[in-house]
């Protein structure tokens, strides 16, 4: 049970810039999800807290302890690698309990951690396979397991769960997060996956190229995204971007004017190039487009059951939209959109930083 | 249906005619001089009159019916072979793996392997002519440790290259595991690397065992007499009396077949299935 916390860490690999000045803090007990896409850097930032790679430059501190060079196993902290890496040659119940072994507990309690995690993760019954006669999901448990049998400071996650099928990573995804909150650990969980990463954590920091965009919790990054990319990354469907400007009347874009909310003037004033984000959630479309600030012909309805999430082509933009799943709307028509100036994001044009 | 005794009869066929020469050995091993000899004229496959007069020649130098005696028996070149090929094998063995493991893991430059590999791209005599005058030269010709030496030497690219493509298909992941959980990186290469690998350890060394085993040319060069091993002795059992002892080389090829073949049963429950099969994700 402690607190991490990396200040302004940097790895590099030749001339790829893995982690770049990166600093963050991982409060004690909280279930934090590390969030970028591919080769961002997210398994560098693990392998550091591990000690597994040294830092360039930086520092790093659990419980206010400076482990910059710790070894690895004077850091106390627990691992599901990416790959899951278990043993092959030994049993399940071996792999489990090969981090209580390794510090010469004795066989009993041994025996009674082992009982109390097979128990949670539902996985008594294989203990006495290896590893090849698992299944995927089994295996990811044992990989769990392993990391879950011992107390740490800190449980860190690569992926844990990307390998398996869609139902299986909905019911480890909550078993984690139950897990997590029952013994209040803290867990450092990365993924790839933006509806994981927001529905798991308690606070999300979003990797972009081995640098850190924003941290927050996730309702606030969904809300209030600090950059474009977040905005891009964050949320499903994907959110609009639209080249914008702001001229002395309101902010312009492909869709037309937009009628200015009150505290935009101050914060625009300096800016000129403008990114105009709007959600597809935030977006009314109405089937028949009388009486619609912006009319658009929908080139493409995807049915989803309880919405269907509507693309639509206005003036060479195209726009996607959400609208109910029975909707009659469909590929050819003609749609109104109607968008509420004060649920849009605007971000500077060059640096893509949030302006309001 | 037809093409199940196409392929049993094809299968049979090439069995046959693989098992041949084998076959024939054996057979000729239990043969008395009177049928092996080409003045038997007629020649059968099953012996007429089994003997084991042909084993009792190698091992004591006499038999009945053999006309002269033989002034070396198999007992010398036959724990000269042991011995040689078995450190030869060890120092192949130890030394390819601590190399490949250092290889893979850390990213050296891999020219090393390749550099390993040059005793093997030129002929063997090429190579072995210079090695029996520097041998000469160190005094280490007809002696068990300039055998063993060499024979660790030229099968040490074999053992590096088999145990590098084993250590690259396992990830660092496992190791490192390992690491967090408070093992030092030796203590993770001896409790989960080696477990690991112990299969292909075991299959690479057969292999290399079996190459050292029926070396031929080295051996040529670089002993005398002491310790001339199992090939160069079977070459020198012919005598101006009787001629080639066909009978006697086919007892020693019998002989010779032995070790190789324990061996690999011995350790058939290690010969290697997927190494890592089961440690990851998929
Ligand atoms: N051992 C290494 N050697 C060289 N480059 C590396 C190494 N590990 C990671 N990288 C590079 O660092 C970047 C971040 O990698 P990583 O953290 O694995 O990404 P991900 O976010 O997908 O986990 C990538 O560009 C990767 O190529
Ligand atoms: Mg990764």
């Amino acid at each position: 049970m402690s607190r991490i916390v990396l200040e302004g860490v940097t790895k590099r690999y030749g001339s790829t810039v893995a982690l770049d000045d990166a600093s963050l803090t991982i409060e004690s007990g909280s279930f934090t999800s590390i969030f970028g896409p591919p080769s961002s850097g997210k398994s560098v930032l693990l392998r550091l807290l591990l000690g597994l790679e040294t830092v360039d430059a930086g520092r790093i501190f659990i419980d206010g302890m400076d482990v910059t060079n710790a070894l690895p196993k004077e850091r106390n902290l627990s691992m599901v690698f990416q790959n899951l890496a278990l043993f092959p040659h030994l049993t399940a119940r071996e792999n489990i309990a090969f981090p209580l072994v390794r510090r010469g507990i004795d066989s009993g309690t041994i025996d009674d951690r082992l009982d109390q995690v097979a128990g949670i993760l539902s996985i008594s019954h294989i203990l006495h396979k290896k590893p090849a006669a698992l299944s995927g999901g089994e295996r990811q448990r044992v990989a769990i397991g392993r990391a879950l049998v011992r107390d740490a400071s800190a449980y860190l996650m690569d992926e844990p769960i990307a390998a398996l099928d869609a139902r299986l990573r909905d019911v480890m995804r909550v078993e984690l997060k139950r897990l997590q909150s029952e013994f209040g650990h803290t867990f450092i969980y990365v993924t790839h996956d933006n509806e994981e990463a927001m529905s798991v954590a308690d606070r999300m920091a979003i990797l972009r190229e081995g640098r850190i965009e924003q941290i927050d919790v996730p309702d606030a990054i969904y809300a209030k995204p600090a950059t474009a990319y977040v905005a891009s990354l964050v949320g499903s469907p994907r959110i609009n971007l639209l080249n914008a400007e702001y001229t002395a009347g309101g902010v312009v874009s492909p869709l037309g004017k937009l009628a200015m909310v009150t505290g935009w003037r101050e914060k625009l004033k300096s800016a000129k190039a403008l990114r105009l984000g709007i959600r597809p959630e935030a977006i009314q479309v109405t089937p028949n487009d009388t009486g619609s600030d912006i009319v658009a012909s929908v080139s493409d309805v995807e049915r989803l059951g309880a919405f269907s999430i509507i693309t639509s082509k206005t003036k060479d933009t195209e726009i996607t939209a959400i609208a109910a799943g029975d909707a009659r709307i469909s590929v050819g028509d003609s749609v109104g959109l109607s968008i509420n100036p004060s649920d849009c994001h605007l971000f500077d044009g060059s640096s893509g930083r949030r302006v309001v | 249906m037809n093409g199940l005794i196409i392929r049993t009869v094809a299968i049979a066929i090439v069995s046959c005619i693989a098992l041949l020469p084998i076959t024939w050995m054996i057979s000729m091993a239990f043969k008395p001089a009177a049928e092996w000899t080409t003045a038997a004229g007629e020649i059968s496959l099953i012996p007429k009159n089994p003997t084991l007069s042909n084993f009792v020649y190698v091992f004591t130098g006499n038999a009945p019916d053999q006309v002269v005696s033989l002034d070396r028996t198999v007992w010398g070149p036959l724990f000269a072979s042991l011995l040689t090929s078995v450190i030869g094998t060890l120092i192949a063995v130890v030394c390819g793996t601590a190399a490949a493991y250092a290889v893979s893991r850390e990213k050296i430059n891999e020219s090393i392997g390749l550099s390993l590999l040059q005793l093997r791209i030129f002929p063997p005599l090429a190579v072995m002519i210079p090695v029996m005058i520097m041998w000469a030269f160190l005094r280490m010709i007809d002696t068990w440790w300039g055998l063993a030496l060499i024979y660790g030497i030229v099968t040490l690219p074999f053992s590096f290259w088999l145990m590098k493509a084993y250590f690259d298909e396992l990830p660092r992941e496992i190791e490192e595991a390992a690491i967090v959980e408070g093992c030092t990186p030796f203590m993770a290469f001896r409790q989960i690397t080696l477990p690991i690998v112990a299969s292909a350890v075991a299959s690479t060394a057969l292999f290399i065992f079996i190459l050292n085993w029926s070396d031929y040319i080295i051996a040529l060069l670089l002993t005398r007499k002491d310790w001339t091993t199992i090939p160069v002795y079977m070459n020198a059992l012919a005598t101006a009396a009787s001629g080639q002892l066909y009978g006697a080389k086919a007892a020693l090829g019998l002989i010779a077949a032995i070790p190789p073949v324990v061996l690999g049963i011995s350790i058939q429950r290690f010969l290697v299935r997927g190494l890592t099969f089961g440690a990851l994700k998929q």
